[in-house]
């Protein structure tokens, strides 16, 4: 089959759904299908010009190449999902959040004018038709099935994938607590940071890069020694992190799906989070995979505190985890793709 | 966003008086809301609503507003005729008269226009309304429209009318326990409630009830409502031999003691025609309360599902059909009021009504701003590749939901 993947780009950015985006495209490739990932770049700003970008993705041809026809399209997120194919699967890792669920938040993008409030509902209108259009939509998380059914009244099922692939392994801990996320504020890394204000035992790591480094740097000055920033780290740095952490912090506000917890659980290593996290919440059930707790940072050192004196709790979690994370293999997610 | 929203309100007696005394608050708790009033100033606003049926009395100040300053037209119902020569002729301005009658027939319409005019023909509003419905004078001035069935939607369509058209249900009464009146009864009671006269086909349903007591001597009739008044309903119901205990006939209703009757009745029964295009209010506060309802398969009333009520097509065949209907629903009025209760919970929600209101506000009031940004932006990166004519593109924008 000639299967052309769908995801769009933002330029210099690279995050989860572009590591899921290329896995998928190797999945495919794996299972002898001539497959393709077709990106277009995204700017999602400001105003209207939203719009314009769902348009590119509108106005691409994707029905043949060369000469020879393109049997499937799979798309994975908003904009790139907009595109036209009679034989078009979807499997949704995010809709444009701006316009659902952040609206009038401070995730938000669209103001009150008569304008910002008719681009959202264009953003909706275009989720209606693109989504309705798709022979079948798949969500990542039950979070995001649970959103299109809330806002768009669409039924998807749920079809989680396999996080990106690494040398996981097992250390002993080293009892630091790691973030591993695009420093972005919504990812709420500032709670761990005051978590470690509180507890002046706590030593975190935080891996990533993002436009909140320089506001969580400010918040960890005086924390000598407690904090780490590594900036953006190798493959094989990032599966040593892991290795050798107590657990992994991980609490973005109702997040999508996430893969970290799934890294986090194949390195045998417990999640901490929070009851309004979302997605992660699937995974990461309380005493069971880790430790869920209010978005607070006294509760959140506590949490930290405990897996620290509870090694055996840690390890026991960590490995329960594992157990979950093995059972979501890429072959499944064709299979169910291409079904 | 602000909205300035025109309505009749109560204490009018009017169904959409009592409409947006249901939806007012729900959509205060979505939007601003300015409630504008008669022979006052017209209120700021980004966008006016305006809540237009056939009344001219109720209603005339609200065509007068939208004349001044387009909006949004919530279409109650389709045919207006009575309206606009209300506040045509009935203003003294029979040359409005004229021109309305023009707009929908041409030149043929200022001619009957003309035969009204002079009384050499019956009044149409009066004696065939439904062929000329004169909603083109209103529809012509409205930026988009709300409707509430897809009736009139295809009737706004096949009059050209080329704006945003919504279709948004009519919301139902939140239904709390309701005691049913213990001082009426029958075995069944069927009810029949609003404006009693020949287009709620009165006539029909007193024959077929007038047959099916022959065969169910327990059965009663309610008729709660006021005739209208070339409508002799004491005559009909003598010659038919209902005028013993068979109908019991009651007046106008207050609000909570028509909630206990509606209780009360094991099926109601709700006839038109010919359709003005309208939704009935006492329809839906039967399927609120969970009744078996029967209706004439006409407009509105036939959109509703088949599983929902039962369907009396207005033909030779409708006596026969309404009087075993009605023992049909009394039969499954269990089966028939759950699926009418479940589908009102589901289609009808005061909640999802609102939403939909506020979804075609805001693209009302912003929409031709962001097409015009969006399709500027197209049809420049088009000019500039030498594309002049960037129709298609456009057209491609509208299909896939980006142009409103």
């Amino acid at each position: 089959m000639r299967i052309a993947v769908c995801a769009p780009q933002v330029p210099f950015v690279r995050g989860g759904a572009e590591v899921m985006a290329d896995d998928l495209v190797a999945a495919l490739r794996a299972r002898g299908h001539e497959t393709e990932l077709v990106t277009i770049p995204f700017k999602w700003y400001p105003g209207t010009r939203v719009l314009d970008q769902a348009f590119l993705w509108r106005l691409a041809d994707l029905t043949e190449s060369d000469g020879r026809p393109i049997d499937r399209v799979i798309a994975t997120k908003f904009p790139a999902y907009c595109v036209r194919h009679s034989n078009k699967v979807v499997w949704v890792l995010h809709q444009f959040r701006q316009a659902y669920d952040y609206d009038r938040t401070d995730l938000g993008q669209f103001g009150e004018s008569p304008e910002d409030r008719a681009t959202r509902r264009a953003v909706e209108e275009l989720d209606a038709v693109a989504l309705g259009e798709a022979r079948k939509v798949f969500a990542t998380s039950r979070n995001v099935a649970d959103r299109l059914r809330r806002f768009n009244g669409i039924e998807a099922q749920l079809l989680p994938h396999p996080p990106q692939s690494l040398p996981y392994r097992t250390s002993a801990s080293e009892g630091y607590v790691l973030s591993v996320n695009r420093l972005d504020r919504a990812k709420r890394i500032d709670l761990l940071v005051e978590a470690a204000q509180r507890d002046r035992s706590l030593k975190i790591v935080i891996a990533g890069e993002g436009p909140d480094r320089s506001r969580l740097e400010q918040l960890a000055a005086g924390l000598n020694g407690q904090v780490e920033f590594t900036g953006r780290i190798d493959e094989e740095r990032l599966a040593d992190l892991y290795a050798r952490c107590l657990a992994v912090y991980y609490a973005p506000l109702d997040e999508d799906f996430g893969m970290v917890p799934f890294e986090s659980f194949l390195s045998g290593k417990p999640v901490v989070t929070t009851h309004d996290a979302g997605g992660p919440l699937e995974v990461v059930h309380d005493r069971e995979t880790g430790v869920v707790v209010a978005p607070d940072a006294a509760e959140l050192a506590r949490a930290c505190a405990y897996l620290r004196d509870h090694g055996d709790d840690a390890s026991a979690w960590g490995l329960a985890g594992k157990e979950i994370a093995e059972r979501v293999t890429w072959d499944a997610c064709v299979d169910a793709l291409l079904s | 966003m602000k909205v300035a929203y025109y309505s009749p309100l109560q204490p009018s007696r009017s169904g959409i008086a009592d409409y947006s005394a249901l939806l007012l608050p729900a959509l205060r708790e979505r939007i601003d809301v300015v409630v504008a009033e008669p022979g006052k100033r017209a209120p700021d606003a980004d966008i006016a609503l305006y809540h237009v049926g056939n009344d001219p009395d109720a209603h005339g100040w609200i065509v007068d507003a939208l004349y001044k300053r387009p909006g949004i037209v919530v279409l109650h119902e389709y045919v207006l005729h009575h309206l606009i020569s209300g506040i045509t002729i009935g203003r003294g301005d029979g040359r409005g008269y004229l021109d309305a009658m023009e707009r929908e027939l041409g030149v043929a319409g200022r001619l009957l226009g003309l035969g009204v005019l002079d009384n050499l023909l019956p009044l149409l509003w009066e004696t065939q309304p439904e062929r000329f419905p004169l909603a083109a004078p209103v529809l012509d001035h409205a930026h988009g429209v709300i409707v509430h069935s897809s009736f009139v939607a295809a009737r706004a369509r096949d009059e050209g009318y080329q704006g945003r058209i919504w279709r948004i249900p009519h919301p139902a009464w939140p239904v709390h326990d309701v005691a049913p009146a213990g001082d009426v009864s029958g075995a069944p009671l069927i009810g029949c409630f609003g404006f009693l006269n020949m287009n709620k086909r009165i006539p029909e349903l007193l024959q077929a009830f007038a047959s099916l007591r022959r065969r169910l001597p327990g059965a009663k009739l309610l008729l709660a409502g006021a005739a209208g008044e070339r409508f002799d309903l004491s005559r009909r119901l003598e010659r038919l031999g209902l005028s013993g205990d068979g109908v019991i006939r009651l007046d106008y209703l207050p609000e909570e003691r028509m909630w206990s009757l509606l209780a009360a009745c094991d099926v109601l029964v709700n006839l038109r025609f010919p359709t003005m295009g309208e939704t009935s209010g006492s329809a839906i506060r039967a399927m609120s309360l969970g009744k078996a309802l029967v209706v004439s398969d006409v407009g509105w009333f036939a959109e509703l599902p088949d599983d929902v009520v039962l369907k009396v097509p207005v033909d030779e065949y409708e006596v026969p059909l309404l009087e075993r209907a009605l023992e049909l629903a009394a039969e499954h009025s269990a089966t028939l009021g759950r699926n009418a209760r479940e589908y009102v919970d589901r289609e009808h929600s005061l909640s999802r009504v609102a939403d939909d209101y506020v979804a075609a506000l805001e693209v009302a009031a912003g929409g031709d701003a962001v097409d015009d940004a969006v399709l500027m932006r197209i049809a420049e990166a088009a000019a500039e590749v030498g594309i002049d004519d960037a129709t298609v593109l456009a057209r491609a924008a509208a299909e896939a939901g980006i142009l409103s």
